[in-house]
């Protein structure tokens, strides 16, 4: 019993003294994500439709515009910022984090629910629409998007409801542009076994933390534990080179990708309805490392462009083609000159 | 010293109690019973497999105190683990029908590439249940509370996501999850072979964990007074 209570007084003690850091509350930007626009005014941003959205512009403001858009819903553009050297080749970068998405301002999911089956087209479309207008400096200003994986299905959307907006598509293995296809191929990337360790660092975190509906700081920090665990995609740590220092700390926005999904759920929509109405060349990249995305998926997705090149890139996943600094270098940026060139 | 006074009660509630298991329980079995091992496997937010050891001290009110440590499955092992310890307590017997509380103290850990959490949380069971000699069914809601979590991030979380993230202890409450369903028994000799399943949901009644169903099949084996 004497050994007991020893142990139990030195116990104490330990955990005492183990105590004596100030508690840190979970909920306050900065400690466990990075701020947003809304805390932090350092960070560029340009306010658009009621909302202050993360966004960097690189290059002559009178050239094409190339306007980056990065995949989720939820993500961020970071994983993008290889393309920035398009700018020193004489175009105009643009790179925006969507709203409710990565560093900028976040609205609560009521907000997006609220906006019925026009949901997709107030959060995205408006926003992309007021981007452009943002930075365009002459109305015969060229614009092209360079769109991956969710960027991509918003990028088609836009081309065939905006076809006289945009010059140029660039797409990055849309996951599906109908909803039936989105959901197969978010089922084939979310497959992780029951027995493995992926499965496990997902869902036993849910245990430790739980986050209400619209604390968002709590569900982007579970978010970004679960995006950086997905395998199959075939993506590894981004590789960006000096361009790094543009971006350095990342966040997700849950909140936005959960919404949406329960909005594509109720709604279904088609993001290729109206693509036919956009004419112009398109370029169509997938890659060789993507579990989920092989060449029978990709030749099923690309269908829906009428005027088309594809280009399958070697030794890379889901987002190799931009973020992997050698491989954009090597590989995507020689097709992507080739393809503004001959618009 | 929030945390401190949380820390030190979850100490003493450890330490002042015999150890037992987290496992279900026939009641109507217990008569002599005063030792109880157990061994489980389910779906607790991950897939994962426990042990227990339960104690039934001779006293007017039904006890059973007991202790569990299970992990998940995954190619390392101890990186994630729970320990539980606590106790059972029969407060309603009219007939067959049959009311338990269960309360527990809780220490679980979670290692990933990114980030290491511990945790001290609760967790509580009430129990409502038909029970025969040989066998029982019941149902029963709980919640399973995480009072205080410690981060501490990896090299890669700081390069890959976030460079200056706090790590340290964390508060309020980190998060919390009800969860309800049915439990059943069957027992044959000095074995009991049981089955709980339901459903778990976030303490916001809006959000439901990665994996909202829980299932635990438990085998224990009674030993008796002398």
């Amino acid at each position: 019993m004497k050994i007991l209570k020893t142990s139990m007084a030195i116990l104490c003690f330990g955990f005492f003294l183990l105590s004596c850091d100030k508690e840190k509350s979970i909920t306050e930007p900065g400690n466990l994500v990075p701020k947003t626009v809304m805390e932090d005014p350092t960070i560029p941003s340009v306010n658009i439709n009621g909302a202050k959205l993360h966004a960097q512009a690189f290059g002559p403001a009178d050239s094409t515009l190339i306007v980056c858009l990065h995949g989720g819903p939820g993500a961020n553009f970071r994983y993008m910022l290889n393309c920035k050297s398009l700018a020193d080749k004489g175009y105009r970068v643009i790179f925006y984090d969507q709203r409710g998405s990565g560093l900028s301002q976040r609205f609560p999911g009521g907000w997006y629910k609220n906006q019925g089956a026009k949901a997709i087209e107030k959060t995205f479309y408006d926003d992309l629409k007021a981007i452009l207008h943002h930075y365009k400096t002459h109305p015969n200003q060229k614009v092209v998007l360079l769109t991956q994986s969710w960027g991509s299905m918003l990028g088609t959307g836009y081309a065939g409801k905006y076809p006289d907006d945009i010059d140029g598509l660039i797409l990055a293995e849309p996951g599906g542009l109908k909803w039936e296809d989105v959901l197969e191929y978010v089922g084939k990337t979310r497959s992780l076994g029951l027995w493995s360790e992926t499965l496990n660092d997902a869902a036993y975190t849910d245990q430790f933390l739980t986050g209400k509906e619209n604390q968002h700081e709590i569900l982007d920090y579970k978010m970004a534990q679960l995006s950086a665990a997905n395998t199959v995609v075939g993506d590894i740590k981004s590789t960006l080179g000096p361009n790094g220092i543009y971006y350095q700390s990342v966040r997700d926005g849950a909140v936005i990708s959960s919404a949406m999904f329960e909005i594509g759920e109720k709604y279904k929509p088609d993001f290729s309805e109206q693509i036919a109405r956009f004419q112009k060349k398109v370029l169509f990249f997938y890659s060789s490392n993507n579990k989920a995305y092989p060449d029978s998926w990709a030749q099923k997705i690309m269908l829906v462009y009428p005027n088309k090149d594809v280009f399958k890139v070697q030794g890379v996943g889901h987002s190799g083609m931009l973020d992997q600094i050698d491989t954009w270098t090597t590989v995507t940026e020689p097709k992507v000159l080739q393809y503004l060139n001959s618009l | 010293m929030k945390k401190v006074t949380i820390i030190l009660i979850f100490i003493a509630f450890v330490f002042c109690l015999p150890k037992v298991n987290a496992q279900l329980i026939n009641w109507n079995t217990m008569g002599s019973t005063q030792h109880i091992i157990n061994a489980n496997v389910g779906l607790d937010y991950s897939v994962s497999y426990g042990i227990g050891y339960g104690y039934k001290p001779n006293t007017k009110l039904p006890i059973i105190m007991d202790a569990n440590f299970s992990m998940p499955s995954g190619k390392t092992l101890f990186d994630d683990f729970k320990t539980k310890i606590g106790g059972q307590m029969l407060l309603l017997d009219i007939s067959n029908f049959r009311g338990a509380l269960a309360l527990y103290g809780m220490y679980r850990r979670q290692e990933t590439e990114l980030v290491r959490l511990q945790n001290f949380g609760s967790d509580m069971k009430a129990t409502f249940g038909y029970y025969k000699s040989k066998w029982f069914v019941a149902a029963e809601a709980g919640f399973d509370k995480a009072v205080v979590t410690h981060f501490k991030h990896s090299q890669a979380f700081r390069e890959k996501v976030y460079a200056d993230v706090a790590d340290g202890w964390y508060e309020p409450a980190t998060g919390g999850n009800f969860s309800y369903g049915l439990q059943t028994g069957y027992s044959f000799k000095k074995t009991d072979l049981t089955l709980a399943l339901g459903k778990r949901i976030s303490q916001d009644f809006k959000t439901a964990p990665f994996l909202p169903l829980y299932v635990n099949l438990g085998l224990n084996y009674r030993l008796s007074y002398h």
